[in-house]
């Protein structure tokens, strides 16, 4: 009985919140920018390509770019969230909107709740799109279907879902900017460290590292407990990916990633509730 | 329908409001008066949850006031009201009557009804940043007047006004008067309070000087103002 009374008003900030962001100039020309550059890429999947003095087949070029493509998007979308999350408390609260909504029968964590969603929707969405303008391209120009590409884009939504809620959190607590490039520096700590892991699989990083140091291999030092615990962003980008690359039939990659970004989004998000329960609204 | 009892707000050392008790009747035109920094901005946000009491309770009907159900019988105007400015005055009002679980027919019967309350007819489908600063506090107003509240809290309505819009919120809160809405009004402008108002009190410094009818605060001789001089200067 609760539960249903307490859903329109969250959906009704979620509205709102989306509105207000889509009706930004800022977030128009950011948009149009992003799709106009994505746009350009089709030209690289016309070209050719050799490896070994071998030539690439269409079939790999497209899954190779269209990877890469995934990466880059994702990564560029998460940049963007974060810009979109850092400043909406403060502008809510000057243009006197929060003060609105909570002076009516609305409860914080419903609002804190519709924000989340909206950010969350209108960065996936972004992104979303942007990943759909690679799939036409690929299906319409190249005739490779990949509906596997959208499903890997949603499962890679959840590290929008991260960056929204981490950015929303630290700009209650630092300003905004600050809050930014705090959630900056982690997404590009835990990129370097994941592809630095990424490297050491490699068959010739395994060739140098197994003669002198076997034994330190199995020791459970603090950086490595720190890089398992460490928000594993590109994790859940590569998790997403690996439907790409092997398509929809075949293999999903290890879902330890998609467990940690998920856990980190419950735990900064009860965070978040506490911080903003404790608010004075002005 | 308004209580508060031993209310003390601190910030970190500074009581902004301190042992602050007393109550408003249904039906009753309040004024909360004091000087700057005296706490009446304070004592405001908490019957609105907006911040929290370092101690004691205030409750509005009874359910204390940080339940967010109870503000749903509460219109609210701010200090310094703001609107965004990307919004037209009508799809504000329309997001106010959104926000107290109106439908869309319902909200748009709603809003018609404030616009032609608050004067500002053919004016509302512009945007708010085109509007005076006397337009926004209007509309700010209509928004608190969205859904008949029970319980309409003004926080310096009049501020950034001039004379006649000042004499237009105090002809519509007069007007209000036979709905048989509670008012608690803080305000500067004691002339107007003497004229709105019933009952008032005067806070200095987060501590109550006095609550009482303005009859009998205000004797024979005296206005509002000399007694307000005489009990903040001690």
């Amino acid at each position: 009985m609760k539960t249903s009374k307490s859903l329109p008003p969250i959906a009704r900030i979620t509205k709102y919140t989306l509105i207000d962001e889509v009706q930004q100039r800022s977030f128009i020309v950011m948009f149009l920018i992003c799709a106009l550059c994505v746009f350009l890429l089709r030209g690289c999947f016309q070209g050719s390509y050799m490896v070994n003095g071998q030539a690439l087949d269409a079939g790999t070029i497209v899954r190779t770019l269209s990877k890469a493509t995934f990466h880059v998007i994702g990564a560029g979308v998460m940049v963007i969230a974060a810009l979109l999350s850092m400043r909406i408390f403060r502008r809510e609260r000057n243009e006197g909107m929060q003060s609105c909504i909570l002076s009516k029968p609305i409860a914080r964590w419903q609002y804190v709740i519709g924000k989340i969603l909206g950010l969350w929707v209108l960065s996936a969405l972004f992104m979303f799109i942007l990943h759909s303008i690679i799939f036409l391209i690929t299906s319409i120009s190249l005739k490779v279907f990949m509906p596997e590409y959208l499903a890997a884009s949603l499962i890679c939504s959840i590290n929008l879902l991260f960056v929204v809620i981490a950015v929303l959190l630290l700009s209650l607590l630092m300003p905004d900017i600050v809050a930014f490039l705090c959630v900056l520096g982690v997404g590009i700590v835990g990129f370097v460290a994941d592809g630095i892991a990424a490297a050491s699989h490699s068959q010739i990083a395994q060739a140098i590292l197994q003669q002198p140091t076997g034994q330190s291999q199995s020791d459970l030092t603090w950086w490595k407990v720190v890089y398992v615990v460490w928000p594993k962003l590109l994790g859940v980008q590569q998790l997403a990916s690996s439907l790409i690359e092997s398509g929809s039939s075949n293999g999903f990659g290890p879902i330890y990633p998609l467990i940690n970004v998920l856990a980190y989004c419950l735990i900064l998000g009860a965070l978040l509730f506490k911080r903003f329960r404790n608010e004075d609204i002005v | 329908m308004i209580e508060l009892k031993n209310v003390i707000k601190r910030y970190e050392s500074l009581a902004a409001v301190d042992d602050v008790s007393f109550s408003v009747k249904t039906g009753e035109y309040f004024a909360l008066l004091g000087p700057n920094g005296a706490g009446k901005t304070t004592i405001v946000k908490m019957l609105l949850d907006f911040t929290r009491p370092t101690s004691g309770s205030l409750s509005l009907n009874g359910t204390p006031s940080s339940q967010a159900e109870c503000r749903r019988s509460i219109g609210y105007l701010a200090e310094n009201n703001h609107i965004p400015p990307s919004l037209s005055g009508w799809q504000y009002l329309l997001r106010c009557a959104e926000l107290l679980d109106m439908n869309r027919s319902e909200a748009t019967d709603q809003c018609r009804r404030i616009v032609e309350l608050i004067g500002m007819q053919g004016r509302e489908s512009t945007k708010v940043g085109t509007y005076s600063k006397g337009m926004v506090q209007r509309f700010g107003l209509g928004a608190a007047l969205m859904g008949n509240p029970k319980l309409l809290i003004l926080d310096e309505p009049t501020s950034g006004l001039d004379p006649i819009g000042i004499r237009e919120i105090r002809q519509l809160l007069e007007s209000l008067k036979g709905e048989g809405m509670t008012i608690f009004l803080n305000s500067h402008l004691l002339s107007e309070v003497e004229k709105i108002c019933d009952t008032a009190a005067i806070i200095n410094r987060g501590k109550l000087l006095v609550k009482d009818s303005i009859s009998a605060i205000v004797k024979d001789g005296e206005t509002l103002e000399d007694v307000f001089v005489r009990l903040v200067k001690g």
